[in-house]
């Protein structure tokens, strides 16, 4: 049977499957087969676009014998084929029917994984999207209270966020990462994103923030005590002072470059932008105590 | 000529040229009535003096009779230091006859004469090769000393309380190599320690990711092992039904009557 023409099973499926006079129940059983076969002749022959509506149709006739778990599958290889087409609308579409299957089938975690591999083949062509599909990942993963195989899809997104450039929605992210960390008990993979959430502000260039972030994190104890602390305190005593060297020595210390790849580019390239301008700042903010110290 | 001619001779010369004598013109220009020239001369002359000694100290040989001479230079010094005070206040003072920008210029002599003053060398600042050996041997052991204290007492080398010989320096100089060496291989060590230490964290934490995992699938594998055994234990129950000997012998003799009676009608028919 797998050796003949692929069309042929569809069309014979087909019409095993269309209703009419003669036929007065679909008989999803035998089709679904066909469609399979169907299916995996195309893909062998490398015909993606009729192996991909082989592989819905299979879907679509697991589901009505209702094992949600081989049409999640079979979804699951139609999207992978229309990723190979680049027809992202097609492929956001299917991976997230996927990954609604796996959750009717109680199974988060394939769920959340589908929807990652959906996020990470549009990383480059939609990344809005992709982040979507992560922070979805992220919640599912979150609410089933398997954090620990979250951390991964965050700092993907992260990733993303720093190449649209999008750094406080990087850092937020971070944040998130640091709280999902807390709760499994992973002391350095949260003193890690705290740091690198700081990086990124500063990388922005808002020393308020990034200050304000360190003043939120001392509060927590498991970040207080840490090497990564340390360093976040002597880089943004460095930036307050507009020492150039003393930044870039710290970004070189062997705290910053344990942590992401895409943070330790980050931090190298500090500082952006012009570090006098803090110390000035600093210097002016002085001025009015004094005055009120003389009155 | 006998030598009182020439005394004699000396001194009409002398006596002739007195204008152009500097000093003693200085010397009558201090009158009563100026104290801040009185005071100035006297400061010179003993700066002079101390200068001279200070000369003399360079060249003396025995260590003694050195240190002796540099510790009275620096009582001088002390000394002069203290007068120079009561000579500001008199250089501000008017004198009669004397001009307003001289006034001025006696602010700055003071000054002048501070620095001199603290420029007479002491025997303190010099880096005077001694070739004692003994000197040598207390300057090397002060600085065994220094070793066993700490790395702050090394300003202390560069006072004036250890002179320098070739060994000591050389020492030093050692020392110095050494101690940076060990500094920069214990800063690779601790490099190395936080990159195991990060690994090591690492690890700890994908560990307790895969945790529940392998519980989840102890949990399974145990259910499915069950199952099959059940299915086991069930269908070797159905096989023995089916293949007890009673059932066997039961369907052989069946299928013989059967056979036979098919036999027979055939034969019947035929």
């Amino acid at each position: 049977m797998s050796t003949s023409d692929p069309s042929k099973l569809i069309s014979k499926a087909d019409k095993l499957t269309k209703l009419s006079l003669t036929r007065w129940s679909a008989d999803w059983k035998s089709a679904t087969v066909l469609y399979e076969q169907a299916a995996n002749g195309f893909r062998v022959a490398r015909n993606y676009e009729k192996a991909k509506l082989a592989f819905e149709k299979a879907s679509q006739g697991q589901e009505m014998l209702s094992s949600p778990w081989d049409a999640a599958k079979h979804m699951e290889s139609a999207a992978a084929l229309a990723k190979e087409l680049r027809n992202w609308a097609e492929v956001i579409d299917f991976y997230r029917k996927a990954s609604e299957l796996y959750m009717q089938c109680d199974r988060p975690q394939p769920a959340s994984d589908a929807l990652a591999k959906g996020a990470r083949a549009l990383e480059d062509a939609l990344p809005d999207d992709a982040i979507q599909l992560y922070t979805d990942a992220c919640v599912i993963l979150e609410d089933d209270g398997k954090e620990q195989m979250a951390f991964d899809l965050y700092r993907a997104a992260t990733s993303v966020y720093v190449k649209l450039e999008k750094y406080t929605d990087a850092a937020a992210f971070l944040l998130r990462l640091g709280l999902a960390a807390d709760k499994c008990n992973a002391r350095n993979s949260q003193c890690k994103a705290y740091l690198s959430a700081i990086i990124v502000y500063l990388y922005a260039h808002d020393l308020k923030q990034a200050e304000k972030c360190y003043n939120d994190c001392s509060q927590i104890d498991a970040f207080l005590g840490s090497d990564q602390n340390r360093c976040a305190s002597k880089l943004l005593s460095a930036y307050t002072e507009g020492d150039v060297e003393e930044i870039k020595r710290v970004a070189q210390s062997s705290a910053i470059s344990n942590l992401d790849n895409v943070i330790i580019k980050l931090a190298r390239k500090l500082p952006t932008g012009d570090v006098s301008a803090f110390k000035t700042d600093a210097a002016n903010e002085e001025e009015p105590l004094d005055e009120n110290d003389l009155t | 000529m006998t030598v009182i001619d020439l005394i004699t001779r000396v001194d009409a010369i002398c006596k002739k040229y007195e204008k152009y004598d500097i000093d003693k013109h200085k010397e009558a220009n201090v009158t009563g009535d100026d104290a801040f020239a009185r005071l100035y001369g006297v400061v010179e002359s003993e700066i002079d003096a101390a200068l001279q000694k200070s000369e003399a100290a360079a060249t003396e040989k025995s260590r003694a009779t050195a240190v002796a001479m540099n510790a009275e230079i620096r009582r001088t010094k002390a000394r002069l230091l203290e007068e120079l005070p009561k000579l500001q206040r008199l250089a501000l003072k008017k004198v009669k006859g004397l001009s307003r920008e001289e006034l001025e210029a006696r602010n700055d002599l003071v000054y002048s004469l501070k620095d001199r003053i603290e420029a007479i060398p002491d025997g303190s600042t010099a880096a005077a090769k001694q070739s004692g050996g003994v000197s040598g041997g207390w300057a090397a052991s002060s600085s065994y000393t220094g070793i066993k204290i700490d790395s702050s007492s090394e300003e202390a080398f560069e006072s004036e309380y250890f002179q320098q010989t070739e060994e000591s320096d050389r020492f030093r100089q050692e020392y110095e190599m050494r101690r940076m060496k060990q500094d920069q291989g214990l800063e690779v060590i601790a490099e190395g320690l936080d990159t195991l230490k990060n690994m090591a964290h690492d690890m700890n934490e994908e560990i307790d990711r895969q945790m529940p995992l392998m519980d989840e699938i102890d949990e399974k594998v145990d259910r499915a092992a069950s199952d099959l055994k059940n299915t086991n234990v069930r269908l070797k129950d159905t096989v023995n039904q089916l293949r007890s000997s009673r059932n066997f012998c039961i369907d052989i003799i069946l299928l013989c009557i059967i056979l036979g009676i098919a036999a027979y009608l055939y034969n019947v028919l035929k």
